[in-house]
């Protein structure tokens, strides 16, 4: 589904963070990244996310190289493909969470069929991951754990075939960490939605199906 | 230096070396800041800056038409020997020239171009090198005039002109039995001299802005009245010395200074002082015999007959004498010589009835009669036989026969028979009757004088009451007046109009617009500070600590806009300047403006911008602190549309109401419309605020899209959309109404009520008219026999000259021209409207105050009242002092202020008032003409013509009080302009309204981002946004304006609709481009960055 080939990173302030490193992911395959502070994991998830470029080596994607594409393509190859989940839950305050939900639908023009269709499904999911009474809530109303499960509701309305997660637990309590680490590994199971999730928590990377350490630029495996 | 201060240094150093270093890093934000700060500073200082240039070109251009000119001493409209002038300056050491001050006009001689408003001067060799133009002289025969009247008139040197003006015949015109012949002189002059400024070109003492017209000529060429003498009628001194003037001209004056002479009477041996003005002032005679008490006044005067039964003798002269003289003829009867006992069949104790032209009466000619009882009948060799008792009046005492006087009266040839013929061929003048001074006085005393003749008992020599008449001869009461030329022209210019403050005004929505930016802009700036603020207020630093550091930060780059800021402002003021001599001229009236630098307006513009800076960046900073430091969390509060619903609806309905009540009540419709716009205006922001807030119906026909999300972000933050929408819209509607204000010609000031007093025409005249045009008399001297001119009806004004006080001229004045009008007429047909009167209430009519004198030597006048405001800066009640034609004090009340009149730039007082402290005023100058409104064009074209030869100028009535809006309406054309910049400038602050919105929001566009919405799509999203905002403005501001100004649509022309279409097609496009420039610099990786934090 995805491969990294050799790619490295580096910034100016903060020397190398990611070295000729490889990575192949396979369709509903669950991975936690670990690794220290600093040693470029939120890089590799950028960098998968289009959300960065590599200064060399390749991203591909359903055998797409990625790495290369412009603004726009990006955009696209994210609505479609990625759902993002991250350590804030970055939810609109003046939406609904119901409304925050439905969001990414209007990246692109969308039909009223299709729009439709993928309002159940995302009632269907906010109902599996037990978040139906707070459609029409605001997320100032709501706890940090039910904003980050509705930030996961969010990022799985397109239908991606990849879940990038940064920190989802960072700012949760144990209780709604674990939760959410259920709920990811739930999904998983149940939908072969594939997985790749950037953590300091060894409670939520022991839970996925392989487990990597980032150090030193490159990945290695447990 | 103690400890404490030892450690202070080194820590505030570091505080100042830190606020640099916040500096230096934000410097792309603060950049806007310093921009912002300079527009407002440039548009303060260059306000500033105009008013000073404004007061300088005035003082400038008064100055140079003075030339060396410090004081003048005014005859007024009497005259005196040049020579005069030689002894003050001896007596004085100061330099002094007179001059002769006269009306007139002149034309091009080849091509028949004429200018009327021509400042006539004559003047002798002394002239122009006393105003340092060396050789320059005016000969007999040629003519020098300034560049502005060669320009009107396309003449160069050496061709000729025609001039007409009025000569220096001391007896005035329109004195009793002054010849009724024209004693307008009408000379064809050589240009021999085209004179510069610099050579004192521009000569003329007035106060006013505009470069005069001038004509030099030889004062010879001037010489009028019986012996051609040569005249003047002012002095100009250059004060090198200090000097009283009223003791010079008092110690140097003789009687023959001012046209006074002593005689002997052959008959009586009696000394005789007389005037070449015939008439001795009543002031003049008291002075005089005050000094001399052994004189007595005589007053002779022409009756039309005498008549006892059925004989009558016409035409004879009847002294009035005194007592003291002449014993016996204080009886109360009358003494009559024997030839007219003769002629009469008299005896004494017979009645006879004498009749006269009343003196009061004027060019009216009323004739009064009187019966006298004959106490006496005089000898033919008696003391009562003198010739000499006949004052020398020009057009009777040269002639050879009765037939050919020129009495300036109707002389009855039939009447006159042979036997009168003889008595003049024998006799002369000799009167044939007598009576008491004190008799004659009352009947015959006039506004020009009580007597005709002072005599002395022959025991005194002549040079002897020379010498004690000189005392008598102190300037106030011979007419002279005495003024500081330079100061009045200084002072004139130092309180004229205060352009700083126009200026300042007319920018009002560019300061505003300034402000709201450097808000925005503050705000911006502060934004990005937020982290660094947040972090040091974690590590422990006080509210008041980062307050200051920001209110320094903040300050520094206030003095860094506001620095280069003022000095733009100098180049602001050098393009209003331009634009103000050029097309704006009509609010100057001069092109004559320069700018001026001075470091007062500098100093003051960079501490008023940096004061108000610095108040705003404080309330900014504390405002930023409050929020910053606020708990997180907080619940966001949601509007009720309900309750905006509510409020809509009542407003709306209330517009209703007042929106037909506009259209039922078409008295008020004006100030019905305009509420109705503005509660227009207050509901359409009402509108859109319930547009934002509304819950969004969900279901339909087409899936929502981002822009429905996004508008919701409005629903908790109305203010994002109400106080933009508020701005563009206050913009738009302030630029239409001040459309609506443009002043035009309506109807209703054509009426009897309104500015023209139903008038059709206004004229005036160069050279003043004698005739009554709406006698037959009148008509049939200028030929004004038309059929078609039998309705036409001609109210004539008479005119002493003064500085204009309309809103034509900018500098201040103190004396404005007297108009001497037929207030009655006004009363009868209800003519123009008032805006103040002095005693509301006590007079049917304001008009009617012009008939109570309220004391000796005060009257009541009545002006404009924007004249009474802003010309002469007096309300009504206040007391203007004049100086009457004899000299004493003339204290004129305002009692009333006319609503814009076209007597703007005149104080109206009665006619019979100025013709009796101005008895000289020579007929009329000014003129109001009524009749057939389908034959204005016809009566304006044939007056026109016929009275050519007087410089006779008509035009429409409208047109005259048209063309004082030019000011007003140029004035709103420069508030236009200026506004729309501030408009502009204000829309560039949607653009920062654009930014903010996006910095407070970036995180969320993040996460769209990464969601996979294109930058385009967020550019759209927040451009969206910010367009609609924009319409919802134009729209509010265009529909509430054209509510508002709708009685100005529907009367017809006066919205400039193509200019406001076009100043609000303006801003539209302004604002799209702003907000397209703003949304372009969101960047996409920016947003991205935001979401690669580790």
């Amino acid at each position: 589904m995805l491969e990294l080939k050799k790619v490295s990173k580096s910034y100016t302030q903060r020397g190398m963070v990611l070295g000729d490193l490889d990575l192949v992911v396979r369709d509903g395959d669950a991975i936690a990244v670990t690794g220290p502070s600093g040693s470029g994991k939120t890089t590799l998830i950028n960098i998968i996310g289009t959300l960065d470029h590599p200064d060399s080596g390749d991203v591909i994607f359903r055998g797409r190289s990625v790495s290369t594409l412009d603004a726009d393509e990006s955009a696209s190859y994210r609505n479609r493909n990625i759902g993002f989940v991250f350590q804030d839950h970055l939810l609109l305050p003046h939406l609904t969470v119901g409304e925050n939900i439905l969001l990414p639908l209007f990246a692109s023009d969308i039909g009223l069929s299709e729009y439709e269709e993928k309002k159940k499904n995302a009632s269907g999911l906010m109902k599996r991951i037990g978040i139906s009474p707070l459609a029409g809530k605001y997320p100032f109303q709501i706890s940090g754990g039910e904003a980050q499960r509705a930030t996961l509701v969010r990022a799985l309305i397109n239908k991606p075939s990849l879940l990038l997660a940064d920190e989802p637990t960072g700012s949760l309590d144990a209780e709604n960490a674990r939760i959410l680490g259920d709920l990811l590994v739930e999904i998983n199971r149940e939908t072969g939605l594939t997985l790749l999730i950037v953590t300091h928590s060894d409670a939520l990377a022991s839970r996925m199906k392989t487990h990597l350490i980032l150090e030193n630029g490159k990945l290695k495996t447990i | 230096m103690n400890s404490k201060l030892k450690n202070i240094i080194p820590m505030k150093s570091d505080i100042l070396r830190m606020i640099l270093k916040s500096l230096v890093y934000h410097r792309k934000d603060a950049v806007y800041q310093i921009i912002i700060i300079s527009v407002l500073s440039a548009v303060i200082s260059g306000s500033l800056f105009t008013g000073h240039s404004v007061r300088s070109s005035l003082k400038r251009a008064s100055l140079e038409k003075l030339g060396s000119t410090d004081i003048i001493i005014s005859s007024g409209l009497r005259y005196f020997d040049p020579a005069l002038s030689e002894k003050v300056s001896a007596a004085t050491g100061n330099p002094a020239v007179s001059i002769l001050e006269t009306d007139g006009y002149c034309s091009n001689f080849s091509t028949g171009v004429t200018a009327l408003n021509v400042r006539i001067y004559g003047t002798d060799d002394t002239f122009f090198p006393f105003h340092g133009s060396g050789s320059l002289r005016i000969a007999r025969g040629e003519a020098g005039i300034n560049q502005s009247l060669a320009r009107h008139l396309d003449i160069g040197e050496g061709e000729e002109i025609i001039v007409r003006f009025r000569e220096t015949d001391p007896l005035p015109s329109n004195a009793p039995f002054a010849p009724a012949k024209d004693d307008h002189g009408s000379v064809v002059l050589k240009v021999s001299h085209i004179i510069p400024p610099e050579r004192g070109g521009n000569f003329s003492p007035g106060i006013s802005q505009q470069i005069p017209m001038v004509l030099f000529l030889n004062m010879a060429d001037m010489a009028g009245g019986q012996n051609k003498r040569i005249q003047a009628n002012r002095i100009l001194v250059s004060q090198v010395n200090k000097a009283d003037y009223n003791e010079i001209l008092s110690s140097v004056l003789t009687p023959a200074d001012i046209g006074l002479s002593l005689r002997t009477s052959a008959k009586t041996g009696e000394r005789e002082l007389i005037s070449d003005r015939i008439f001795l002032d009543s002031l003049l005679v008291s002075e005089i015999l005050g000094n001399i008490p052994t004189g007595e006044p005589v007053l002779t005067y022409l009756v039309n007959s005498f008549r006892i039964r059925d004989k009558s003798t016409p035409y004879s002269f009847v002294a009035a004498l005194p007592g003291h003289l002449y014993p016996g003829i204080d009886t109360g009867g009358i003494i009559i010589n024997k030839w007219l006992a003769a002629d009469l069949d008299a005896v004494p104790g017979d009645t006879v009835r004498l009749s006269w032209y009343d003196p009061a009466s004027g060019k009216s000619l009323e004739e009064k009669s009187r019966d006298f009882y004959i106490a006496a009948i005089a000898g033919d060799n008696g003391h009562y036989a003198d010739s000499s008792l006949m004052p020398d009046f020009p057009g009777i005492s040269g002639s050879t026969t009765c037939a050919g006087w020129d009495a300036g009266v109707p002389i009855l040839l039939a009447q006159i028979r042979k036997k009168d013929e003889d008595y003049w061929n024998r006799y002369r003048g000799t009167p044939k009757a007598f009576i008491s001074y004190e008799i004659g006085k009352r009947l015959w005393g006039n506004n020009f004088g009580t007597a005709t003749a002072l005599r002395f008992p022959s025991s005194l020599s002549i040079e002897e009451i020379d010498g004690r008449l000189r005392s008598s001869l102190i300037p106030s009461v011979t007419g002279f007046s005495i003024s500081n030329a330079r100061d009045s022209a200084l002072e004139g210019a130092a309180q004229s109009v205060d352009f700083s403050s126009l200026f300042l005004s007319l920018s009002f929505f560019m300061i505003v617009s300034c402000l709201i930016l450097l808000s925005f802009a503050v705000s911006v700036y502060f934004d990005t500070r937020k982290k660094q603020t947040a972090i040091m207020y974690a590590l422990g630093f006080r509210n008041s600590f980062l307050r200051n550091q920001l209110f320094c930060e903040s300050g520094l780059l206030s003095f860094a806009g506001a620095l280069p800021g003022v000095f733009l402002g100098y180049l602001l003021n050098l393009l209003i300047i331009r634009a103000l001599n050029s097309v704006w001229s009509g609010a100057v009236q001069t092109t004559a403006l320069s700018a001026d630098f001075s470091i007062l307006p500098l100093l003051y513009a960079f501490s008023s911008v940096l004061v108000i800076s610095l108040i705003l960046i404080f309330f900014k900073s504390r405002q930023f602190l409050r929020q910053l430091t606020k708990p997180a969390g907080g619940v966001m509060k949601k509007h009720s549309p309900r309750i905006n619903l509510a409020a809509f609806s009542a407003v709306l309905t209330v517009f209703i109401i007042v929106f037909v009540c506009g259209f039922t009540l078409p008295d008020y419709s004006t100030t019905l419309f305009f509420v109705s716009g503005t509660i227009l205006f207050a509901s359409v922001v009402l509108l859109a605020r319930f547009f934002y807030i509304r819950e969004s119906p969900e279901a339909g026909s087409k899936a929502p899209s981002a822009f429905t999300f996004q508008k919701k972000y409005y629903s908790f933050h109305p203010s994002h959309i109400v106080t933009p929408v508020i701005f563009i819209a206050a913009g738009i509607f302030a630029l239409m109404i001040t459309g609506a204000n443009k002043l035009i010609l309506t109807d209703k000031m054509l009426e009897r009520p309104g500015g023209t007093g139903g008038y059709l025409l206004w004229a005036e005249s160069a050279v003043p008219v004698k005739e009554d045009l709406s006698a037959g008399s009148g008509r049939a001297e200028y030929g004004l026999n038309e059929e078609e001119l039998k309705d036409m009806s001609v109210i004539q004004c008479s005119r002493v000259t003064g500085d204009d006080a309309s809103c034509l001229n900018l500098n201040y004045v103190a004396s404005p021209p007297l108009l001497g009008v037929d207030y009655r007429e006004f009363i009868k047909r209800k003519a123009f409207s008032f805006a103040s009167v002095i005693r509301p209430g006590k007079y049917t009519d304001p008009w009617e105050l012009l008939g109570n004198n309220p004391g000796e030597n005060t009257i009541y006048g009545i002006a404009d009242q924007t004249v009474l405001q802003w010309g002469l800066q007096v309300r009504t009640g206040d007391t203007l002092v004049f100086r009457s034609e004899n000299g004493q004090p003339l204290n004129v009340i305002i009692g009333a202020g006319l609503k814009s009149s076209v007597f703007q730039g005149y104080l109206l007082i009665s006619k019979e008032n100025l013709s009796h402290f101005y008895p000289s005023v020579e007929g009329s100058s000014v003129f109001l003409v009524d009749g057939l409104p389908e034959l204005s064009e016809f009566y304006g074209k044939i007056l026109n013509e016929r009275l050519s030869g007087y410089g006779f100028s008509a035009i429409s009535a409208g047109e005259k009080l048209a063309s004082f809006f030019r000011v007003t309406n140029t004035y709103l054309n420069v508030f236009a302009v200026f506004g729309t910049f501030g408009m502009i400038l204000g829309i560039t602050g949607l653009g920062f309204v654009l930014l903010r919105n996006y910095n407070i929001r970036k995180h969320e566009f993040a996460f769209l981002s990464a969601s996979g919405y294109t930058v385009e799509r967020i550019r759209k999203l927040i451009l969206r946004d910010q367009l609609i905002i924009l319409a919802w403005g134009v729209v509010c501001g265009t529909v509430s304006g054209i509510t508002a100004t709708i009685p100005s649509l529907r009367s017809g022309s006066e919205m400039p609709l193509g200019l406001l279409a076009a100043m609000i097609l303006l801003v539209i496009i302004t604002g799209t481009a702003v907000l397209y420039f703003s949304a372009g610099g969101i960047k996409s990786s920016e947003l991205i960055s935001l979401l690669r934090k580790e």
